[in-house]
């Protein structure tokens, strides 16, 4: 398929109206009969002992209809190390952690309600730095594991770790080496539509949750147990998916409120709605999590890297999610983003008394690329060649097998780099100081979905209506990035109808076939890839019926013409003998005969076909499902190794500073983008995908930081955490797509939801590096950073 | 957040008497302050007399001097044919003031009366020696802006006084003004904000007006600086003794947002540079 109809062309999306006339529902827009509201009482204390909770006075509050705390419900344990709980029964390790929870027939009652319980606390000390945590004697933040075993530190039982070749050779083989320690912040998803859920309870207990969520099924799979940790063993949930206004990863776990959303769904038997504020969002809700970064690198008098030294530590939090599998991803850019022989990477991740971290866009990479590729300019630097001929020397290269078992189908790095270093004016404006400066960075990222879970798999129903609609049904999450439009594209390119005849169903465990989840850039690729896999089956089941019955239909239609026009002469086309099924085609909702003379009436529309094949004696109706895992292999964390993707994504960004040396401040006067996607889908959808990380990574180097004080944050409002608007981001970006072509991906492409950001923050560190000749090594990258840096120059 | 009566009364003497019979009650203007702090549980009036129907505080009239209605919005400023071109120091601070939907109900009034020491309209108020009048049951009293700020968030006002208009002299046709804000991103509010107005008459300063913003318990004139500026001839040695007492007058605190030092920095780069631009002009 080269001769595309629909790819690669801008497609309208289909909920995009709905959404600009408010029409489109969130969970904030759902109501349900007799739904009451849920309100949260969370700890004020970031390390303490519970000593009791009063819930007498809100459970006399007029409209309160359940108060619930951890000693009058059945534990449930939440997250993959089961180290979490819904409700917190003896101790708090966090700000945030849950106590107690009303459901009320309106908002104002429940938070009322939430008022009058009073909690007695014993204060612990507590630990805020995941270097405090490591300390000796330390305060330990879990006594014990899940399995009650007594734990003797802070350190999280997850191992990650990579050793290739023989770090003391690639040592005395370098001529020059760089170290560096690099930090970033916790920093927040952000979402425009907070998070929230309904759950809902049916008369058999089976629970209906409408949830916030890109991970339906895994979250099917855990409420489920929790149902069953509730005595509710063999009940069933389904989950729902609203409109989703925004995930950026945050749905990639399920989250206390949805526990406790059940919790008191079941008590009172009725619907309960527990939606976010902004503030709850801020101070209760996941954000990325905090790294530090070690890294040593070395390069023969030749600039060719010799061998990479990588050590991460982050904080946690007091409980773990999926997020704390970062390092999974951090290892690819740590062994395979350039060419390098000798690598050693080691991961630490620790409990401290901070809010808990979870999944964000990028999950991991672009905490690391910003240390290797800052660390990449200091030894450029050290090397005396200009960073992007160092790049260069370095680049990966199609064919090539990475230390880590990365086998890159196609890379296009090297035009990458060759792009941005254009648009910059590389050459012209490198090396120039005078407060103005340049900088590039390049990333590396899963393309070709991410295996970090037993199945990487997505299954998709098609079902043909009567009408030559594709009715389809997917487990995805479409989150704002545009992967109901790109699907819609996909079904009708492959299928061969238009796109106003591809319905995108609402993803609902109940209908939808299963999925992994929407992340690790996964969306489009494996969206595309079932699609195909779908319409294959579906055109082949349609061709053969179309043995039979499309010489009918013609046959009608030339009746037709003739009834009109008795001149009217049939072509000398033998249309029974030709309607064999290979010789069939169908476009933009037409079927017709390759070879046939291309005449209207030798063509029959797909819903006359298909209503042929329903309404006849013993007729069908065509449905196709599919469930596709790609080629990609679950690595084995501990040695570091295994195909994690079917294919990697590569690109590179570039901006050009100035620097006000009086006041710190940093203009971005432009920036450069080009990224390796494979095959350009949808023009619109894939420049939206980069401006929008691009602006994510321009807030994650310059502005964006949850501060917190002794695990209190003091930024919960985006009145102090502040994200770059549109006159922050108002310089020029040249974009370029650089087309691969991978086998793999659906159409050549490859996934780009993360990568837009990967790259930002070094890009501009180097940029400000160049400008003024100091680097900030921990984000963000604030005036009073970068004048302290100029004071000690 | 608590439960109270609303109240929209349709003249002045009607709200102030409202206010008067209605213990704990709240005037309220835009709401863009006044609604957080309920939001937040920072205050709990027990009514809230909304000024937004009543017609003597709306309006810009021009005779010669400027009144400006305490209930005009940011926008209406901005969007007003002529204020830009007769105080465009106004209205460059009304335009980095908040985003468009805050600027659309935020008003003049309630930015004054809210006595945030960040009030972006307040710093060139104050370089345009701005008068503010007061209502309340008793009567009305005229006021110079600077005397109006007291401490964050406390006016001179009383509770029952209503801030009516905003009262400004003919522009002098010499004078020239500059509005300067540091922010952490564009829309912000001040780290630090300067407002400097000069009357040259050639290379010599005839009148002065400095005030700063975010960088005292209240927007500040910094009288030093105009008196140092005052009379003399503005040279490069000036300058930096601008700059320098700036920093020294002003008494910020370190907060989320900056530290001390660097507000003390800001304010002295910003005196100098807007003095440097106004003499570029």
């Amino acid at each position: 398929m080269t001769d595309f109809h629909y790819i690669g062309k801008e497609t309208k999306r289909p909920a995009g109206p709905d959404k600009a006339a408010g029409k489109a529902h969130y969970i904030h827009d759902l109501v349900r009969p007799g739904m009451l509201f849920g309100k949260i009482k969370f700890s004020e204390h970031p390390h303490a002992h519970i000593k009791n909770i009063d819930i007498s006075r809100a459970e006399r509050l007029p409209g309160v209809k359940a108060v619930i705390t951890a000693y009058n419900t059945p534990e449930l344990r939440i997250g993959f190390l089961r180290d979490n709980f819904a409700l917190k029964k003896d101790k708090v390790r966090q700000y945030r952690d849950e106590v107690a929870a009303v459901a009320a027939t309106d908002p104002e009652t429940a938070e009322e309600a939430i008022r009058l319980i009073t909690v007695e606390y014993e204060p612990l000390p507590g630990i805020f730095s995941p270097h405090d945590a490591l300390k000796d004697g330390a305060p330990l933040v879990h006594e014990t594991d899940a399995r009650g075993r007594a734990r003797s530190d802070n350190v999280l039982p997850l191992r990650f770790h990579h050793e290739s070749g023989d770090l003391e050779v690639g040592r005395s083989a370098a001529s020059h080496s760089a170290e560096g320690e690099f930090s970033t912040p916790l920093v927040q998803q952000c979402c425009m539509g907070t998070a929230g859920c309904i759950a809902e309870f049916s008369m058999s207990n089976n629970l209906t949750i409408w949830a916030k969520t890109q991970i339906p099924f895994l979250a099917q799979r855990d409420f489920n147990r929790a149902l069953s940790d509730m005595g509710l063993g063999g009940r069933n949930t389904r989950v729902i998916v609203p409109t989703l206004g925004g995930g950026f990863g945050s749905g990639l776990d399920t989250h206390t409120y949805e526990y406790i959303a059940i919790l008191l769904a079941f008590q009172t038997g009725r619907p309960v709605k527990i939606v976010y504020t902004r503030d709850e969002e801020f101070a209760f809700l996941s954000p990325r999590q905090s790294t530090h970064t070690r890294i040593i690198q070395g390069c023969d008098s030749e600039g060719r890297l010799t061998f990479r030294h990588v050590e991460v530590l982050q904080d946690n939090g007091a409980y773990t999610s999926w997020g704390a599998t970062y390092p999974s991803v951090m290892m690819l850019p740590a062994t395979s983003l350039y060419r390098v022989p000798n690598v050693y990477f080691d991961s630490k991740l620790v409990y401290t008394n901070n809010t808990y971290c979870q999944a964000m866009r990028g999950y991991g990479n672009p905490e690391l690329t910003w240390a290797l590729e800052s660390n990449m300019d200091e030894l450029a630097g050290e090397a005396g060649i200009d960073p992007a001929d160092f790049r260069m020397i370095n680049c990966n290269e199609p064919g090539e097998t990475t230390p880590m078992g990365l086998k890159v189908s196609t890379c296009g790095l090297k035009e990458c780099l060759e792009s941005v270093a254009e648009k910059l004016d590389w050459k012209k404006k490198h090396g120039k100081g005078k407060r103005r400066g340049v900088g590039m960075a390049s990333l590396m990222h899963v393309g070709g979905s991410g295996r970090i879970y037993r199945s990487d798999a997505s299954g998709l129903i098609i079902k043909l209506d009567d009408f030559g609609n594709a009715n389809v049904y997917y487990g995805g999450i479409e989150m704002g990035q545009g992967l109901h439009t790109f699907l819609t594209q996909a079904v009708a390119e492959a299928l061969g109808i238009r796109p106003e005849n591809v319905i995108i169903n609402p993803t609902d465990t109940g209908t939808c076939p299963w999925d992994v989840g929407t992340h690790a850039s996964r969306g489009a690729f494996m969206a595309g890839n079932t699609a195909i896999l779908a319409a294959e089956k579906l055109r082949r089941r349609i061709f053969e019926f179309a043995e039979e019955l499309f010489p009918k239909e013609v046959a009608k239609n030339i009746k037709k013409l003739q009834k009109k026009d008795p001149d009217f002469k049939a072509p000398d086309f033998d249309v029974a003998a030709a309607a064999k099924r290979d010789r069939f085609e169908l476009k933009d909702g037409f079927i017709f005969i390759k070879d046939a003379p291309a005449e209207g009436y030798m063509r029959v529309e797909l819903g006359r076909l298909l209503r042929a094949i329903h309404f006849r004696n013993q007729g069908q109706m065509l449905t196709a499902d599919v469930f596709y895992d790609p080629p990609n292999e679950l690595p084995d964390f501990e040695k570091g190794y295994g195909n994690i993707s079917a294919t990697y994504a590569y690109g590179a960004q570039g901006a050009e500073v100035e620097v006000d040396t009086e006041t710190g401040e940093v203009e971005i006067i432009r920036m450069a983008a080009a990224h390796d996607v494979g095959k350009v889908l949808n023009p619109q959808t894939l420049k939206g995908q980069i401006y929008g990380a691009l602006a994510q990574g321009v807030g994650y180097a310059l502005y964006e930081e949850i501060q917190s004080h002794e695990g209190r944050i003091l930024n919960p409002d985006f009145r102090d955490y502040k994200i770059p608007g549109t006159l922050d981001m108002n310089f020029p970006i040249d974009l370029e797509f650089i087309e691969t072509d991978d086998e793999y991906g659906p159409f050549g492409s490859k996934g780009v939801g993360e990568p837009g950001l990967v790259p930002t923050a070094p890009a501009i560190a180097n940029a400000i590096y160049d400008a003024v000749g100091v680097r900030v090594h921990d984000l963000p990258i604030t005036p009073e950073k970068i004048l302290a840096a100029l004071n000690k120059k | 957040m608590g439960r109270y009566n609303y109240y929209k009364p349709l003249s002045l003497d009607d709200a102030l008497a409202l206010h008067d019979k209605i213990p704990g009650a709240l005037f309220i203007a835009g709401g863009t302050d006044v609604m957080v702090k309920i939001v937040n549980g920072d205050i709990e009036p027990s009514a809230l007399i909304s000024l937004r129907s009543i017609p003597e505080l709306s309006g810009i009239k021009e005779n010669g001097s400027t009144r400006i209605g305490s209930m005009t919005t940011i926008s209406e400023l901005i969007e007003h044919p002529k204020l830009h071109k007769r105080y465009p120091v106004l209205i460059e601070a009304a335009r980095r003031h908040s985003g468009p939907q805050i600027r659309n109900v935020a008003t003049i009034g309630g930015n004054l009366c809210n006595c945030s020491p960040c009030a972006d309209t307040a710093t060139p108020l104050l370089v345009l020696d701005a008068k503010v009048r007061l209502r309340s049951i008793e009567g009305s009293r005229e006021i110079p802006i600077e005397e109006f700020f007291k401490g964050p968030g406390e006016t001179c006002l009383s509770s029952s006084e209503i801030l009516t208009d905003i009262l400004l002299d003919p522009p002098q046709r010499e004078a020239r003004a500059v509005f300067m804000k540091k922010g952490r991103v564009h829309m912000d509010l001040a780290t630090a904000s300067v407002a400097v107005l000069l009357e040259m008459e050639k290379n010599t300063c005839r009148r002065a007006r400095l005030a700063a913003g975010s960088v005292a318990p209240v927007p500040l004139r910094l009288s030093q600086v105009e008196e140092l500026l005052e009379g003399n001839i503005i040279s490069s040695e000036l300058l930096d003794r601008a700059r320098e007492i700036s920093s020294e007058t002003v008494s910020p605190i370190t907060d989320i947002r900056a530290t001390e030092e660097y507000r003390r920095r800001i304010v002295g780069i910003y005196v100098r540079r807007g003095i440097e631009r106004l003499l570029k002009k």
